[in-house]
């Protein structure tokens, strides 16, 4: 296998003088998708924040694509090549489809690279290419989460992170969300790492997975792997 | 019938006037979730600015925005590094504490430097003129004219740039603005340096028609409140709606209701916003709610 794009190591974060993860490891090949899982509380949503600036890392490294991370701000790790697509709504309800889009490339100054990049994403998603002028507020929780990935995917980001990309989604919804992602993954060779609580169905989208357990790594390995544990499927899938 | 059709005329150019008068209130309010107490302290120093300049330099206070923009949006900008970035993201009470203490500083400051005696700004040109049997007081009018064609720039600038776009994008949602590389801070600090430019030019901009004194400013901060609650957070459009409602009805109730004082004008306004408030306590276009719940 490729050198990791992404790999954590050995990393302790938390809050005030708590830390909540205590020495995760991961990490994510270019081309995978990976999915992180664990009950609540077992730290998904703080790798996700460590990884990306929102919360202190106290001990351990997060390194990506050749580059040390490790506490970084938000920007940095922007203009590092990740992208993320937070868990509660994040489009700019008040602007339409096209204007959010073009947020997505606030970074980028060159107006003529910001509107074929938009021309991309809405080829890409021709049902966000129907809604161009409408306002973002007032589409589906399921179209608002796919402006949300466009809008995540227009600085050609190396990896995308998402935070339970289904939350808060009908389940129909749900699967038309994950097979986006794998169509992704299919057609531009898009890199993910997901945090799921929806386990099942994030461990079926996705290449390898992750489970957390009290802020360690409990198990790990490929998705199929981790689907057919029996000790996974009884603790965490709800399974028999 | 002439009577009522003068009273319209005068509400509306008077309204034209506190819309731009507002819009600094309501944009803080609306980007950054702070209800900025001391708001009428700055028009206050900018109908200041616009007497010494007049006093000492004869310049025009029309002419001396030329000045009195660039360095109030200097002393904005600076505040916000300075002091109110510091509790933006601190709990409403703080903000209100702050720019409360701002306000007294600035007047009793300025009551120190130039003691309470009224000034005046006493144009040439202050006059009126006839047309159509309608009475167009000249400096009323060219305030009305300057209000709106400042409201119409900053539009264009919130609706194409791409600073304008990052101030709505922070306005709608701060932490989607963040995670697309928007510096927030900074943000903050422009919005603030545009808003306080903004008030200190209307104040500039009425010191011909008025007195001019340290604590001139706490009366215009309500009305600016109120009108905010008529048109809603940072919504120039709806400023403009709300500060027209008001100036005509403050001029419908003094022309109408005899011997009550020149103090009415607030008496109309706190009673429209008390109006409001029991009524639509969201604001009369639905614009008041909370901004978006943040995300951790």
């Amino acid at each position: 296998m490729s050198a990791p794009l992404l790999s954590v190591y050995d990393l302790y974060a938390g809050y005030q003088d708590f830390d909540i993860l205590k020495g995760i490891d991961l990490e994510v090949h270019p081309g995978e998708i990976v999915c992180v899982i664990g009950p609540n509380g077992a730290g998904k949503s703080t790798v996700f924040k460590a990884i990306y600036g929102f919360v202190k890392v106290r001990q351990g490294a997060v390194r990506f694509d050749g580059q040390e991370i490790t506490n970084a701000r938000p920007r940095d790790v922007l203009n590092a090549g990740i992208s993320i697509v937070p868990q509660l709504r994040s489009v700019f309800p008040q602007m339409t489809v096209m204007e959010n889009l073009e947020m997505g490339m606030y970074l980028e100054k060159n107006q003529t690279r910001v509107r074929r990049r938009i021309q991309y994403i809405l080829d890409l998603f021709p049902r966000l290419g129907e809604r161009r002028a409408q306002m973002a507020g007032t589409m589906s929780g399921g179209e608002q989460r796919m402006l949300e990935i466009g809008r995540a995917l227009m600085l050609e980001p190396k990896m995308v992170m998402m935070d339970e990309p289904s939350a808060g989604l009908a389940p129909l919804i749900i699967r038309t969300i994950f097979e986006n992602i794998q169509r992704l993954n299919r057609e531009i060779g898009l890199t993910v790492l997901m945090i799921e609580q929806n386990a099942r169905q994030g461990l079926e989208a996705s290449h390898r997975g992750y489970v957390l357990e009290l802020g360690r790594n409990a198990y790990e390995g490929p998705a199929r792997a981790l689907l057919d544990n029996r000790d996974v499927r009884r603790a965490f899938l709800g399974g028999q | 019938m002439d009577q009522f059709l003068q009273a319209l005329v005068s509400g509306l150019l008077l309204g034209g006037f506190y819309a731009v008068m507002a819009l600094g209130l309501s944009v803080i309010w609306g980007v950054m979730g702070v209800i900025n107490l001391a708001h009428g302290e700055f028009l206050m120093i900018g109908a200041y600015m616009a007497w010494g300049l007049f006093r000492f330099f004869g310049l025009d206070p029309f002419a001396s925005l030329l000045l009195i923009l660039p360095l109030m949006f200097l002393v904005g900008y600076l505040l916000q590094i300075i002091l109110i970035n510091r509790i933006v993201e601190r709990p409403y009470l703080m903000a209100l504490l702050v720019t409360f203490g701002v306000s007294i500083a600035l007047a009793n400051t300025f009551k120190i430097l130039f003691t309470s005696d009224p000034r005046n700004v006493p144009v040439v040109y202050n006059g009126s003129m006839q047309l159509v049997g309608i009475t167009f007081p000249i400096v009323k009018t060219i305030i009305f004219f300057v209000a709106l064609l400042s409201m119409i720039c900053l539009q264009i600038f919130l609706q194409r740039s791409r600073l304008g776009k990052s101030i709505r994008a922070t306005a709608q949602n701060k932490n989607a603005a963040r995670i697309v590389g928007v510096d927030i801070n900074r943000v903050y600090a422009i919005t603030a340096g545009l808003c306080i430019a903004l008030t200190a030019a209307a104040g500039a901009m009425i010191s011909p028609t008025q007195a001019i004194f340290p604590f001139m400013g706490p009366p215009f901060t309500l009305k600016a409140f109120t009108i905010t609650a008529l048109g809603g957070l940072g919504r120039i459009p709806g400023a403009l709606l709300g500060g027209i409602i008001l100036g005509i009805t403050e001029i419908l109730v003094s022309t109408y209701v005899q011997g009550i004082g020149t103090n009415l004008g607030i008496v109309t306004s706190f009673a429209l916003l008390v109006l409001i408030l029991v009524l639509r306590p969201q604001g009369l276009l639905g614009g008041l709610r909370p901004l978006d719940a943040e995300a951790e």
